[in-house]
């Protein structure tokens, strides 16, 4: 058929120079579309309709006649349907469901040109519905020998989409054993669809998918070595680049083969890419094509990190990259050098070439300069930090806006990281304030009244600084409200100094008062009343501007002044001194800001193999993998035999090996012990006696404070809060005798999938009828159900000599599975959508008991409340039953939870069911609400 | 992974919008926009071909009026992206026979196909040249 009439219409609305003009033309063509829909134009309109939808015009009809010609026997019919859906539709629209069957049809047709059709469609908008219904047939035409490259290739990219996107519902670690050959196909082009596909399955199934190492090196070498390649795939004579790049990305998920004759192959490969590479060619593509091999290259040999030779290779390759004329090898070279950086023990072949990279800084493209900053970044230690801090501050001022957020960001962590002297810090810090301004983002001056508070010995320094700061002329809303915080817990350190007097310090800072924004306006309000309580001589002042802005139009101005007025005008000092009293200092904490920056570096589809930042945080982010991997290992659990478990285990366990005969559950402690590093300890068979629930246990499982154990001694009280994956928990002891108690100690033992740290340790007196709290940091990694417990130990009666037997105490925690649960709302009718999807393999965990108390619709609903579910009203049919959607977060995933409860008043029973995305949470959290329903009482 | 593809002309007008993530309407024409005031205003003889944009980067080169931008994450390989653009702008100028911008206007359902062809679900999925054209001949031909 002819599309004439679109080119004659296209052809009209480009001649329409104005809007009004175009607005008619596809008024009318609109009009016409709609009176005359008949089939054997249909094609045409829908065309038509999407052309006016890509300029961006709004389309309401037509959706169902796309959906019609998906059905079509005709090719360019059914083609145009499925374009229209992928462009009018996304996963999340509800027109889609109409076409899963139709989608299904097609996949199963003998006709592979409708099978391709088929998997673009589910490769453009494959969302979680066609993941649960199409996954399977798509699999199919993946393995099936009678599928010809054309379907492999695609449905091997449709299978990636869908597992990315929805990795639960596909079962990967079945599929390991007929995907993997596919590796082996003579077709380059699926081997580089199937190349990408692996490469995501074993970054989450390393164990399963271990195989494609040596798979990937033979067509590495096929590639790289032997000349017997199909002439098709040679782009600008170089053999399938984007193959040999793929390849060499997915061998670095693996650490290097411990086969010796597997070891030297890849050994080899490498050595004959960076030989190749000695001359560049002057074609562009040619030299992009062999660049893109070379620096993946290189990558892979920095991962290896264990061949010297190599590893000298690349450092002079990048050192030759930093220098090139060409901007993009520079741009490359500085980025690969980053990485080197994370990787190297030793520092040398870097920082010879560190005035380089300094002038990098000062590059024409703002790209290379970002990339000169994340390497000196990472290359940045304490014996080159001054340096490096300094060039970055002398060059921030001229550093263009895009970049100077993440500079002062950057600036900031390494001052801080490196600073041997508290001085070079605080004058580093306060330098920076005042050159960026407005860029320094709130984290940074609150860090630095973190690390003043914190010690004592820069307190008096700072308040120096922070005063001549202010007196100079220029003085940015950040300084001036490090100056107010400072000075008004430290100002009385250098009241005695001349020209520093309570009066100076107070001038200095009301000069500024005027024109400062409000909430630093509400700072210096408070600051004042520091200081009446510091410095009694300049309480008139002060009680003049408390007197003025009493009257002030905002509120939150108005009611500080006021309240502050009366505090100072009361008649005894006693109220003033407890508002007053000195800050304490916070509790060491890890710095927001490199988190800050670990976010935006995260947001990639494929793992990170290393990040910016030096060797430090290369070492966190691969533990941070070895956990995530363990968890799916776990999960995958039921999939694969305890057999290559256990020789998992057993190969990369440290110490004595362990008999093949562990059963799963065991298992599941073993592998805790293969992370020496997780939390403070982990319970070991040490004879230790089983921990014991405090009296206040339960109630503390839905509340977030109260008593936790009490006896004649101490008593434990506990203040909890969490946050997604992160918990914790205060723990105060209260001595509850007369004597002192001694060599107290607390500490805290987690269990598989709960990581527990000690963040302040209890201090080792607690004084007659004294508090003193502890602190500790949970991080749920899985599925538990036995809480983490502290052991408490103290002797009694230190003052009065006589000294009775010490006390140890095992108590469990008040920490559920639940307490990790956040509220998710969705729709009342979505719910048993969802819930339904989620019948099968082996996903819900029912049970049917009786309850001990007569029901009562309120403290369930409170019950079920506190843990974190968000509760449906009018989602389920019967109005006495509940249901509770939560979302569970731990550190490797999210696991969707729904709850169902069904009372029966009569007989005094109920039923519980509880479907989850991972069937490891499902029994655990159904046996915790259960008993939790059990406790209620009457 | 590729985010989006756009291809678009000097004065900002988008030929052709490919995207891979799902975004909304409002998000898509904001993307649009941000991305070509990022490229357009770059050095072409002086910088780089790749530029950070938001948390992942743009991998672009310009042909005569157009820019061919590519979206991708920031871990991904910059050159193998690059080339893939140019194989994909090979492949436009093999099919059309020496592509112009109004070719890309007027058979807009067949640019869509011929990416389809080239890239899927992110990836890029063939990379020879007579493979796609043997293919694309082939569907061009089918009623």
């Amino acid at each position: 058929m002819s599309m004439r009439g679109l080119t004659v219409f296209i052809a009209d609305l480009r001649k329409c120079r104005i809007h009004e003009l175009e607005e008619k033309r596809i008024n009318k063509e609109m009009a016409n579309i709609r009176a005359q829909f008949k089939r054997y134009q249909k094609k045409k309109y829908v065309c038509k309709l999407l052309y006016m939808y890509i300029l961006g015009w709004d389309i309401d009809f037509g959706h169902a006649e796309a959906v019609s010609l998906i059905s079509s026997d005709k090719f360019s019919e059914k083609q145009m349907g499925y374009l229209a859906i992928t462009l009018l539709l996304t996963e999340n629209s509800e027109l889609i469901r109409l076409v899963i069957n139709s989608l299904r049809k097609d996949l199963d047709s003998q006709n592979e040109l409708f099978n391709c059709l088929a998997l673009h469609a589910i490769a453009n908008t494959g969302g979680r519905e066609m993941a649960e219904t199409l996954a399977r047939e798509v699999q199919k035409l993946l393995i099936s020998p009678m599928s010809k490259g054309f379907v492999k290739k695609k449905a091997a990219l449709c299978l990636l989409r869908l597992f990315r996107k929805h990795s639960d519902v596909l079962p990967a670690v079945e599929w390991a054993e007929r995907i993997l050959p596919i590796m082996d196909d003579p077709d380059v082009g699926v081997v580089t669809s199937a190349a990408s596909l692996i490469t995501a399955l074993a970054q989450q199934y390393p164990q399963q998918y271990a195989m494609c190492v040596p798979k990937a090196i033979r067509k590495l070498q096929w590639l790289v070595m032997e000349s017997n390649f199909p002439s098709d795939y040679i782009y600008y004579k170089v053999p399938a680049p984007w193959l040999q790049v793929k390849l060499l990305r997915l061998l670095q998920y693996y650490p290097i083969p411990d086969d010796e004759a597997l070891r030297q192959r890849i050994l080899d490969i490498l050595h004959c890419i960076i030989q190749n590479s000695r001359e560049i060619p002057r074609n562009v593509q040619h030299a992009n094509a062999l660049h893109a091999i070379l620096f993946e290259t290189i990558n892979l040999v920095i991962h290896f990190g264990c061949e010297p030779d190599l590893l000298a290779q690349a450092a002079a390759l990048l050192g030759r990259f930093i220098a090139s004329k060409e901007t993009n090898v520079r741009y490359l070279g500085l980025e690969t050098m980053a990485h080197l950086a994370g990787a190297l023990d030793n520092p040398e072949p870097i920082r010879r070439h560190q005035e380089l990279i300094l002038a990098s800084l000062r590059d024409r493209d703002v790209s290379v300069r970002r990339r000169g900053l994340d390497l000196l970044y990472s290359m940045c230690d304490v014996s080159n930090s001054r340096a490096i801090v300094r060039e970055l501050l002398r060059y921030l001022p001229m550093a263009d806006f895009a970049l100077r957020e993440e500079m002062v960001l950057k600036i900031a962590i390494l001052t801080e990281k490196f600073a041997t002297e508290y001085q070079w810090y605080v004058d580093t810090i306060i330098k920076l304030l005042s050159t960026a301004g407005d860029q320094v983002g709130e984290e940074i001056w609150h860090r630095l009244i973190q690390i003043v508070l914190g010690n004592e010995g820069l307190q008096e320094y700072a308040a120096r600084v922070v005063l001549s700061g202010l007196r100079a002329p220029h003085c940015p809303e950040n300084a001036l409200k490090v100056g107010a915080y400072v000075l008004g817990e430290f100002g009385h350190l250098i009241a005695n100094e001349p020209g520093c007097s309570p009066m100076d310090q107070f001038k200095s800072l009301h000069a500024r008062f005027s024109t400062a924004p409000l909430a630093t306006k509400v700072m210096l309000l408070t600051t004042y009343l520091k200081f009446v309580n510091l410095f009694p001589e300049i309480k008139e002042p002060c009680l003049r501007v408390f007197e003025r802005y009493r009257y002030a139009l905002d509120v939150e101005l108005q009611q500080r002044a006021c309240e502050y007025y009366h505090i100072v005008n009361r008649d005894t000092d006693e109220l003033l001194q407890t508002v007053c009293e000195e800050m304490p200092p916070y509790p060491a904490r890890e710095s927001s800001l490199v988190s800050r920056l670990q976010r935006q570096y995260l947001d990639t589809e494929d793992k990170r193999t290393w990040v910016v930042g030096g060797k430090e945080a290369n070492l966190e982010l691969k533990s941070q993998d070895a956990h995530s991997a363990q968890a799916h290992a776990l999960a995958a659990g039921t999939a694969i035999t305890n057999a290559t478990l256990a020789a998992a285990a057993q190969a990369s366990a440290p110490g004595p090996a362990r008999t093949a005969e562990v059963n799963l559950l065991n298992l599941d402690e073993d592998l805790s012990h293969l992370n020496p590093g997780e939390g403070g300890s982990v319970t070991g068979p040490d004879g230790a006696p089983e921990p014991v629930r405090g009296a206040g246990h339960v109630k503390l499982l839905t509340a977030g404070q109260g008593v936790l154990y009490e006896d004649d001694t101490i008593q434990l009280g506990v203040k909890s809060e969490y946050h997604g994956y992160q918990g914790r928990l205060v723990i105060y002891t209260g001595n509850q005798t007369g004597d002192v108690l001694t060599s107290f100690a607390i500490t805290v033992h987690g269990v598989p999938h709960v990581k527990a740290t000690t963040v302040q340790a209890a201090p080792t007196l607690i004084q007659p009828f004294a508090q003193a709290p502890y602190l500790v940091n949970l991080e749920c990694h899985g599925a538990f159900d036995v809480p983490p417990h502290i052991h408490v130990t103290f002797g009694k009666g230190g003052t009065s000599g006589s000294t009775a037997a010490p006390v140890s105490l095992h108590i469990q925690l008040p920490v559920s599975i639940a307490k990790f649960i956040e509220p998710f709302s969705m729709a009342a009718t979505d719910f048993f959508q969802r819930w339904r999807q989620l019948s099968v393999n082996k996903r819900e965990s029912q049970a049917v008991f009786s309850a001990r108390e007569p029901f009562q619709p309120e403290p369930v609903r409170a019950l079920l409340r506190s843990t974190g579910l968000a509760l449906l009203t009018d989602a389920d049919p019967n109005p006495n039953n509940f249901v509770g959607v939560g979302i569970l977060v731990t550190t490797s995933e999210k696991v969707g939870c729904l709850l169902r409860l069904e009372p029966s008043k009569e007989h005094q029973m109920y039923r519980i069911t509880v479907r989850t995305t991972n069937e490891n949470f499902s029994e655990i959290l159904r046996h915790h609400v259960e008993d939790m329903v059990n406790q209620i009482e009457g | 992974m590729i985010r989006f593809i756009l291809v678009q002309n000097r004065q900002g007008k988008t030929r052709v919008a490919k995207w891979y993530v799902p975004y909304t309407d409002d998000e898509k024409t904001r993307l649009k926009g941000e991305v070509h005031r990022l490229v357009a205003t770059r050095d072409q003889r002086h910088q780089s071909n790749f530029v950070e944009f938001q948390n992942h980067k743009v991998v672009y080169r310009r042909y005569a009026g157009l820019f061919f931008c590519f979206c991708v994450d920031a871990n991904d390989n910059e050159l193998a992206y690059l080339e893939g653009i140019h194989f994909f702008v090979e492949v436009l100028d093999a099919f059309f026979g020496n592509v112009c911008e109004l070719d890309l206007v007027f058979n807009f359902y067949k640019v869509y196909a011929i990416i389809d062809e080239v890239f899927l679900a992110g990836e890029i999925q063939e990379t020879s040249k007579a493979v796609v054209m043997t293919r694309l001949d082939h569907l061009d031909k089918l009623e």
